[in-house]
């Protein structure tokens, strides 16, 4: 269990993003994780993914894929950590090596829902909870709309999948709204109880969602398609390897047999990739590339890695 | 008017099987010279053997003999142990002949009998009979008499007197010089000669599926193939046991008491090999790990000292899979009943096969049908089946058409040398028998050093994959497999390396 750490407001390294919210700034920030991932953060650079706790199997299944594509793609995914589509958002980027924040209605060392231990526990380890609430303190009433105007501010976009009507999650985007964030939604059936809400918000006028490009066309400018991060330098047998996961080869024999390996040497290539960050395996124990790239083949739109392990920053 | 109520009285000696293993029964048969021309039969017998009166009744008239026109009562001793199945016939038809003064009471002396009759008088194979000879030759009797056909089970216990009988009117010879003579025992194939069998040269290409299976046959490490239909799962799995290593001499008497309690030692099966069972998705629990009363082997033990093959993983049941957990671990099941305890022996290896999503063509293909919903299900099914019990995972695909055109395969002798090295090197160090699979935490923990950059990328493992302290674990003990093929003291890092690619995914 790592340590709580606090940071007061007007104190170094409070996020900039939440003095937006004027008369309601939270006193002080409690925090579990990465306390540089917070302090650092770029609200440009950042998107809050919020969404029901109720939802269908199509919201989850958006809802994790956004995560993963906007985790991986660079930038810092922001949820609540909530059953449904939070907690689907944050598996999302976790399974992408992406950055992510929960913000909590209690306190950050304060497991709610308690069901979703081992999803905080892999948060806490990878990126950063963080709550207004003192450690110990658990989550009362009215504690959530407080917590969601964090969210709302942390963030230039907040993206809502599914929502009825009304819920916690279309307060979040009011509270966007209000601070003058972009607000998008994912459509959904106009049947569906839980597509109410978001409809409801299109209708009003806030960006259409479709996928991860629609978000970074937002935040990012069109075209831009990451904030890529560059991993370590490759030698060339790795090189070979990686390359031929790009070019479609998913199990270690397709492996070999693309890179001109043998068996042995194709799996001690995977893992040493796995390990560096370069490639990642699915539940089939297929490999894919991740969003990571080797350093000499990094783009001209890099934006810079906001992981927290490494912090290097190259604007 | 005086009559002379006379009873006779006879004895014959026979068994009693549960699960595989063996009790004597003592098979008191009395013929009253009065009384009604009944035939009763007590002594806890259930249906197959109450049938047994009418067998025996028409055999004995069949053959020959006449049968007695009084009262018969047959017990079957001792009273409290369960009896089942037919196999008491040819000893309850021997006690009458005895006790109606056919036979002469000391051909039976010395002699346990076991067979099942027909009605023409002509002996039916039972199940168990190397069981029985085994039992017979620790009561020091004389001989065993066995039906025809469970000769050469029968004949492989040493230092015992086979006698194989084809029809009941035969019993008259038993102790005479006419004796039919000791059948030739089955052959042992235990000295390395590759047995008959599916060969690894089938297996074109794949050379890391080739390694995995090698890498799980050298440490005995379960197995899990993940892949598309047509990738060549289950045509690997049935190549595995031709390369684990002979079985010894005691190992065999095993697989053969299990195979010949359970009826499978076919007519033409003359070898003894490591066997290979490959229970279909639908199999119950009890069908899989035993169960039933009286108390029957399951598949589990049907595949002890060789493989179970677990195709279609996801499709079994939670609770069959459940219910495996126990005999992976303990090498036994113990099955518990009304009337009694068995134990049964299950050292297996595992070998499981899944398609890697419902439709089985793979969402990677492009012809998925799947609802990605349905399919994120399967694969939590698939990684949390026994998922603590299974060290070693491999992807495959369909070999190319390359592949498939190319060279053949290293064949299995070839591979099997290499297992048999690695395997004498667990033995080294972990005593007779024993191999990595089965280490503890204590022996895996001194089961060598590991460089310092092996450590270091273990480390790395456990910090960046998410690797769970078993998921470490199992690491490690695959690595140690990997460096005793590699004929390697010290656990390098490409030891490790392969393990973690060898990794179970997807545990969360």
């Amino acid at each position: 269990m790592s340590d709580v750490w606090r940071i007061g407001r007007g104190e170094p390294g409070y996020p900039r993003a939440l003095l937006d919210l004027e008369q309601d700034v939270p006193a002080a920030l409690f925090g579990c994780g990465s306390r540089r991932l917070v302090s650092e953060l770029d609200p440009e650079q950042t998107v809050t993914i919020v969404g029901s706790r109720h939802p269908s199997g199509y919201g989850l299944e958006v809802a994790e894929e956004l995560g993963y594509l906007l985790g991986a793609a660079g930038l810092v995914v922001v949820s609540g950590m909530a059953l449904g589509i939070d907690s689907a958002v944050h598996r999302g980027v976790l399974a992408g090596n992406g950055s992510t924040i929960a913000v909590l209605g209690g306190g950050p060392d304060v497991v709610y829902p308690r069901s979703e231990h081992r999803l905080y526990e892999r948060i806490v380890a990878k990126g950063a909870v963080i709550s207004e609430m003192p450690s110990g303190t658990r989550p009362g009433p009215g504690a959530f709309p407080l917590r969601n105007r964090i969210m709302a501010a942390l963030a230039k976009m907040t993206v809502v999948v599914e929502a009825a009507q009304p819920s916690g999650s279309l307060i979040t985007a009011e509270r966007a709204r209000e601070l003058g964030r972009d607000v998008g939604a994912v459509p959904g059936r106009v049947t569906s109880r839980v597509a109410k809400g978001t409809n409801a918000l299109l209708k009003d006028g806030v960006a259409m969602v479709r996928d991860a490009q629609d978000v970074l066309d937002l935040l990012l400018g069109v075209g831009v398609t990451s904030t890529r991060r560059s991993g370590p330098r490759l030698e060339p047998e790795l090189a070979r390897v990686a390359d031929a996961v790009d070019g479609g080869a998913a199990t270690p024999d397709a492996v070999a047999l693309a890179a001109g390996v043998d068996a042995s040497e194709a799996a001690v290539a995977l893992a040493r990739l796995e390990l560096m960050g370069y490639l990642r395996v699915d539940g089939a124990g297929r490999y894919e590339r991740t969003s990571l790239t080797p350093p000499d083949e990094e783009p001209s739109t890099t934006l810079g890695p906001c992981e927290p392990t490494n912090g290097s920053r190259s604007a | 008017m005086v009559r002379i109520f006379a009873a006779v009285l006879a004895t014959a000696r026979t068994f009693s099987l549960l699960g595989i293993e063996v009790r004597e029964v003592h098979v008191e048969v009395d013929v009253c010279s009065y009384g009604l021309q009944t035939f009763s039969l007590v002594g806890l017998p259930d249906a197959a053997v109450r049938e047994s009166r009418e067998r025996v009744r028409a055999a004995i008239a069949n053959s020959g003999f006449d049968y007695p026109k009084h009262r018969v009562t047959a017990n079957l001793a001792p009273a409290d142990l369960p009896k089942a199945g037919p196999s008491f016939d040819l000893a309850i038809a021997a006690g009458l002949l005895a006790a109606s003064k056919q036979l002469r009471p000391e051909q039976l002396d010395g002699v346990m009998l076991a067979g099942e009759l027909a009605l023409d008088g002509s002996i039916r194979r039972v199940p168990g009979a190397f069981a029985m000879a085994e039992q017979a030759r620790e009561l020091r009797v004389r001989a065993i008499v066995v039906p025809v056909p469970n000769g050469p089970e029968a004949a492989l216990v040493q230092g015992l007197r086979v006698v194989p009988l084809e029809r009941l009117e035969q019993l008259k010879r038993l102790g005479t010089d006419e004796e039919p003579a000791a059948p030739q025992p089955i052959q042992l194939s235990l000295n390395g000669a590759a047995p008959p069998g599916p060969d690894l040269s089938d297996l074109r290409g794949q050379p890391y599926l080739r390694d995995a299976l090698e890498i799980a046959a050298a440490g005995g490490h379960s197995l899990l193939i993940i892949g598309p239909p047509g990738a060549g799962k289950s045509l690997a799995a049935r190549r595995l046991p031709s390369i684990l290593p002979p079985l010894t001499r005691s190992d065999a008497m095993e697989v053969l008491r299990v195979a010949s309690a359970c009826g499978l030692l076919g007519r033409g099966q003359l070898a003894v090999r490591r066997p290979f069972r490959a229970p279909h998705h639908t199999i119950s629990t009890a069908g899989l790990v035993g169960g039933s009363s009286p108390p029957r082997p399951g598949e589990v033990t049907l595949a002890h000292r060789g493989v179970l093959f677990l195709d279609e993983l996801g499709e079994f049941t939670r609770e069959a899979l459940e219910a495996l957990r126990q005999p992976l671990e303990e090498g036994r099941v113990a099955i518990t009943r009304a009337r009694g305890a068995v134990e049964l022996p299950c050292r297996f290896m595992l070998v499981a096969a899944s398609n890697p999503c419902p439709c089985g063509r793979g969402e990677e293909s492009g012809e998925c049908e799947c609802q990605p919903t349905s399919a994120r299900r399967y694969r939590a099914k698939l990684s949390g089946a026994l998922a603590d019990r299974i060290d070693i995972s491999v992807a495959v695909d369909r070999p190319s058409a390359t592949e498939m055109g190319g060279r053949h395969g290293v064949d299995s002798a070839t591979v099997r040398k290499r297992v048999v090295a690695a395997r004498e090197r667990q033995e080294r160090r972990l005593g007779p028998g024993r191999c990595n699979a089965d280490m503890d935490l204590v022996e895996l923990r001194g089961a060598g050093q590991l460089s310092r950059e092996a450590r270091r990328t273990l480390a790395r493992g456990h910090a960046q994959l998410g690797l769970s302290g078993r998921g470490y674990d199992r690491v490690l003990r695959v690595s140690r497999t990997i460096a005793d093929l590699a004929g390697a003291e010290r656990i390098e890092v490409e030891h490790v390396a392969r393990a973690i690619s060898l990794r179970r995914r997807g545990q969360e």
